[in-house]
Parts: structure tokens; C-alpha cells; sequence
């Protein structure tokens, strides 16, 4: 580390540059891990937050939850507890004077079922509301009263529930009976899903699947998470490269100061240390820095922009960049190990 | 017990129609407190001579014995320990790291070895005696070609080694440093008791060496 220490106080500008470098890598690789993972949620953050094990939908649903619908017949053949509960969901569009019609997802619960008892302030009766704070922004407040799809019936906003997204669209919770006739389906039509908290719930001539399948199987989802994590595993490849050829090409430039110092005696295991713990001192910096750049830009970036920085995620990042970096510094290695002390006599 | 000694030294470089003998069958051997001069044209194998001298190429044929020791067959590392205790190169240039001050390339040295190096007190002497105690805290980059030469012979000293091998040690010298390094070098081995073989083609170093030895087209023979 000493001599790795040295060179990059002195070297200023040289070492500044790589840094740089890989601070603007590792804020490209941040920003793109919370965009990845802010859209993630917009996915899936309303269906986290249900506390189920498994879910049951007609078999004909593709696992979607918005195409699927149940009969009574079907619920009646369930012999439910209440370790189980119905949910129905139904495409909306919202309209309200202050915004602009937005479109959403209308989730009945059975207003005793264990979904809707874990959301604060669930609506307890037909007409009322509860929505995404999304709206909050767009100027509906408390009391707020909204229209869905073309139905006559006025719907009274009761509050606001953080976070509560599926598939980038913003979530409304009313009753079960609002589904139904905001899904137009005729009586014998129930809901769309059984939740259930057994993870091996059984559920005869319906399909049941797990919570993580219904996820994957949310449209776009899969395709959208491949893409970011494509483009942040070239990221970390590109980077691997750039580490690898600048720390190449520095030590190329130090061929002659290896070779004085191999024949002085300095042992090249040293030499091979310093060479691998300067890339770790770099890439730490860089790394620190490329934190605070994300951190600030952050701020500044609109609430809109679905950036979510989980900390287990960024790390993980940061640890493959520094190893990235690492693994860098061991392409010179087998250079500098093959320098010919004897290139410092004569000249 | 000779401190170094070359036995049937012969080098060759290349192959075929290009096939150079550098050396040729040289023999050699200097005592501590000797200091001998190797001189040389450009071109007559001097550099090649101090390479394999110091350990740090093998020679095609022959040995060559550092206190009595052959290190013909030694791995790397343990060549690499013995230059580093017991050999200091006084190089024509750039022996000194860019990136360390004149004190820092002291530092270096503990690092890697933190025995037998000169205590603070003869390091001081050394320096005040080269007369660049007052540069220890410049880069390489700060200082003159003599002041780089002065401080790249402490820095070979600091290691305290029994055998100096220096290289054209003034080259970027004017005449009174010459005989100032000169006489650094005589008194390395004379009162120090150090084998100092010094390879140059400098003759203004003729009056201190205590042996001469003359290298033309690969052949070694003493004056």
C-alpha cells in the first residue's frame, strides 16, 4: 500500500482521471440499479405488500391477475378460512377536474379479509375510496370526490396509502361490490383471485401459483428487469476492461521504475501488492465518490423518475465494481513480473 | 573469501547470423575493501558485465558467486533477498522512485527490509557527506543531475551492502563532483570495507581505483 499510496499523491492529475473515471462508471451503474429497482416497485409494490403465500386464478387467466375471474360456484367448492380472502381486479381510468384522467388499477378486498385488515383506513363501504398517494400529488386530497371509467357513480376519496403500485399504475382500493360492477361482470362473478396465506393452498379446478410467479408474470415485468440487468452487467464488463487497459497502459509507463526496483532488490510479490491495492484504493474512492454524485443527483432528480436505492442492492453493485477494478489491476500482473531487472543498467 | 566472483563468463545474445558473444570467458573476483575499475568503450560489454555481476541475468555459461555462495541455480525470490541485502546498485539514472521524496526512497527500503540499514544517525552522516541533507524532502524531479546521482548513492548505501556495483556513477558530473564521488566510492571500500566495482569509461576515476581492469569486445584484462 505504500508505494501505492505515494504514487497517487503525487500523480495528482493522473490518478484523479481514474478516478473520475470510475466514479462516473459507478454513478452511471447506481442511477440505472435505482431506476431498475424504483420501476421494479412501480411493479410490484402494491402485491409485496399483501401478506400472501399463494394465490388462485382461473386456469384460462395466463397467471393474470386482470384476467382472471371466479364464480361463486368455484369459492362456494373452496371451503375458505380466513387464512384465505377474494380480491378482484379491474382496469380504471380516474377522472377528476384537477387532474388529467389517469389510468389505474382498482383492487376490491373482502373489507374483513386479511389483505384489506393490513391497509390502514380500508374502505368499509361501497362509494369510498382509498388511493395510491400518487393522486395526492396530482391535487385530490381527503374527501376528494372522483369518477372511474364512464359510470355515473361518484367515488369518495377516504385517504391515501404510500406506495401501493402494480405494473407502473397506480392502485384504488374499494370494496368487492364496486369491482364487480366496475369489471361489468355478470352476478355469478366473485373476484378475480383467492389469496391465501398457506403456501401450499389448493384450490380444485382453479390454478394456484406462488407470490413470486404471479410477479414474474406480471406484463413487461420480466423483460424490463433482463433489460436493466443486461445493461448493468455491461456496465460492470465495460468497466472491467477500461480498469484493465489503464492499468495496463500505467504500467507500461512504469516498465523502467519496476525495473529499478526489481534490481534494487524490491521483491516483485511487493511490487505485485501495491500494484493490486492501488486499484483497490482507487476504486474505493472512486466508489465514494460516485455514492455522493448519485446521492446529490437524487435530490435533484423530479419525484416522478422512479428511483428507489436499496441499500443491499447498491452494495452489491459497489462490491462487483470494486472487484471489477481489482480484477482490472491483475492484468498487468504477469508484465510486471516478467520485467527484466536488468533493463536498469545501461544506457 | 572473495565478496563476488565471475568464473568462465560467457554471454551471448541472439541466434543464428545474429548471434552476438558479448562476454568472453571472463573471470573476475574483487575483495571488500577493493574498489575496481571497469573500464570501457561503449558497446565493449560493460553493462552486460554489471547485469550479471549483480545477479540480475543469468550468463550463458558460467558462475558467478556472491561470498562464496553459486547462484547459478537460486529461484528468483531468493535472488531478489540477496540483492537487496547484500548488493547496492548505484545506477546512471532514474534509480530513484519519481514518486517519493529523498527521504521516502529511505522509507521504501525499510519496508521491504527493516534489518541491518544504516541507523538514522549514519544515514545522516551519509547524507551530510554527499552535502544533501537539505533535500530530503525533494522529488527526484526537484533535484540536479548530481544532486539525483548523490542521493541515488545514499539510497544504495542505506542498505548497508557489502558489495557496491555502481554504473557510470559520473556521468552527469563536472569534473570536482567526479572526484567527489570518487573518493565516496574509495572510501566505501577502504573504510567501510565494501567491494566497490565500478563499470565507466570515465578515466577521471583512474587515481582512486585500487585495480583496473580494461573491457574491449568482451575480453576482461587487468592494467
Amino acid at each position: 500500500m505504500y508505494l501505492a499510496i505515494k504514487e497517487i499523491k503525487h500523480e495528482k492529475l493522473r490518478y484523479g482521471m481514474i478516478i473520475a473515471m470510475i466514479a462516473l462508471i459507478s454513478w452511471l451503474i447506481f442511477i440505472l440499479t435505482g431506476l431498475a429497482q424504483g420501476l421494479g416497485n412501480q411493479n410490484t409494490a402494491a402485491i409485496d405488500s399483501w401478506n400472501f403465500k399463494s394465490i388462485a386464478l382461473n386456469k384460462d387467466a395466463d397467471v393474470n391477475l386482470r384476467q382472471s375471474l371466479i364464480t361463486s360456484e368455484q369459492i362456494s367448492a373452496l371451503h375458505l378460512t380466513k387464512k384465505e380472502t377474494l380480491l378482484g381486479q379491474a382496469s380504471v381510468v380516474a377522472k377528476h377536474k384537477k387532474m388529467k384522467n389517469t389510468s389505474a388499477n382498482f383492487i376490491g378486498l373482502e373489507k374483513n379479509g386479511f389483505i384489506a385488515k393490513d391497509i390502514k383506513n380500508f374502505p368499509t363501504k361501497s362509494g369510498d375510496v382509498l388511493l395510491d398517494d400518487s393522486f395526492k400529488r396530482s391535487g385530490l386530497k381527503k374527501g376528494s370526490k372522483i369518477k372511474l371509467n364512464s359510470e355515473g357513480k361518484t367515488f369518495t376519496v377516504i385517504g391515501f396509502v404510500d406506495d401501493a403500485k402494480i405494473n407502473i399504475s397506480p392502485v384504488i382500493y374499494g370494496t368487492l361490490s364496486d369491482w364487480q360492477s366496475l369489471r361489468n361482470v355478470p352476478e355469478n362473478f366473485k373476484a378475480s383471485a383467492v389469496a391465501s396465506q398457506k403456501k401450499g393452498f389448493e384450490a380444485n379446478d382453479l390454478s394456484t401459483y406462488s407470490k413470486q410467479k404471479l410477479i414474474d408474470n406480471l406484463p413487461g415485468y420480466e423483460a424490463q428487469n433482463a433489460t436493466f440487468g443486461l445493461m448493468i452487467g455491461f456496465l460492470l464488463v465495460i468497466s472491467l476492461i477500461i480498469m484493465g487497459v489503464f492499468q495496463y497502459i500505467i504500467t507500461i509507463q512504469k516498465l523502467a521504475n519496476f525495473a529499478v526496483l526489481r534490481a534494487q532488490g524490491i521483491p516483485s510479490s511487493f511490487l505485485v501488492k501495491n500494484t493490486i491495492s492501488q486499484a483497490f484504493l482507487l476504486g474505493v474512492i472512486g466508489l465514494v465518490l460516485g455514492t455522493l454524485l448519485t446521492f446529490i443527483c437524487s435530490l435533484a432528480i423530479p419525484s416522478s423518475v422512479p428511483l428507489k436505492f436499496e441499500p443491499l442492492a447498491m452494495l452489491l453493485v459497489g462490491f462487483l465494481l470494486l472487484i471489477a477494478a481489482i480484477l482490472g489491476s491483475l492484468v498487468p500482473i504477469r508484465t510486471i513480473l516478467k520485467v527484466d531487472p536488468a533493463n536498469a543498467i545501461g544506457g | 573469501m572473495e565478496a563476488i566472483e565471475l568464473k568462465n563468463i560467457n554471454k551471448y545474445y541472439g541466434k543464428g547470423t545474429s548471434k552476438v558473444h558479448v562476454l568472453k570467458d571472463v573471470s573476475f573476483k574483487a575483495e571488500k575493501g577493493e574498489f575496481v575499475l571497469i573500464l570501457g568503450p561503449s558497446g565493449s560489454g560493460k553493462s552486460t558485465f554489471l547485469t550479471i555481476a549483480g545477479i540480475l541475468q543469468k550468463p550463458t555459461s558460467g558462475d558467478v558467486l556472491i561470498n562464496g555462495t553459486n547462484t547459478r541455480n537460486m529461484p528468483m525470490n531468493s535472488k531478489e533477498k540477496l540483492r537487496l541485502n547484500k548488493i547496492g546498485f548505484v545506477l546512471q539514472s532514474h534509480n530513484l522512485v519519481p514518486y517519493l521524496t529523498v527521504s521516502e526512497q529511505f522509507e521504501l527500503v525499510d519496508k521491504v527490509k527493516n534489518t541491518e540499514n544504516l541507523s538514522q544517525k549514519e544515514l545522516e552522516k551519509l547524507l551530510e557527506s554527499l552535502e544533501i541533507s537539505n533535500l530530503i524532502s525533494k522529488y527526484p524531479n526537484e533535484l540536479s543531475g548530481g544532486q539525483m546521482q548523490r542521493a541515488a548513492i545514499a539510497r544504495a548505501l542505506y542498505a548497508n551492502p557489502e558489495i557496491i556495483l555502481a554504473d557510470e556513477p559520473t556521468a552527469a558530473l563536472d569534473t570536482p563532483r567526479v572526484k567527489e564521488v570518487g573518493n565516496l566510492l574509495s572510501n566505501l571500500a577502504h573504510r567501510q570495507n565494501k567491494a566497490v566495482i565500478t563499470v565507466t569509461h570515465d578515466l577521471r576515476l583512474l587515481d582512486q581505483a585500487d585495480r583496473v581492469y580494461d573491457l574491449n569486445d568482451g575480453k576482461l584484462n587487468e592494467r
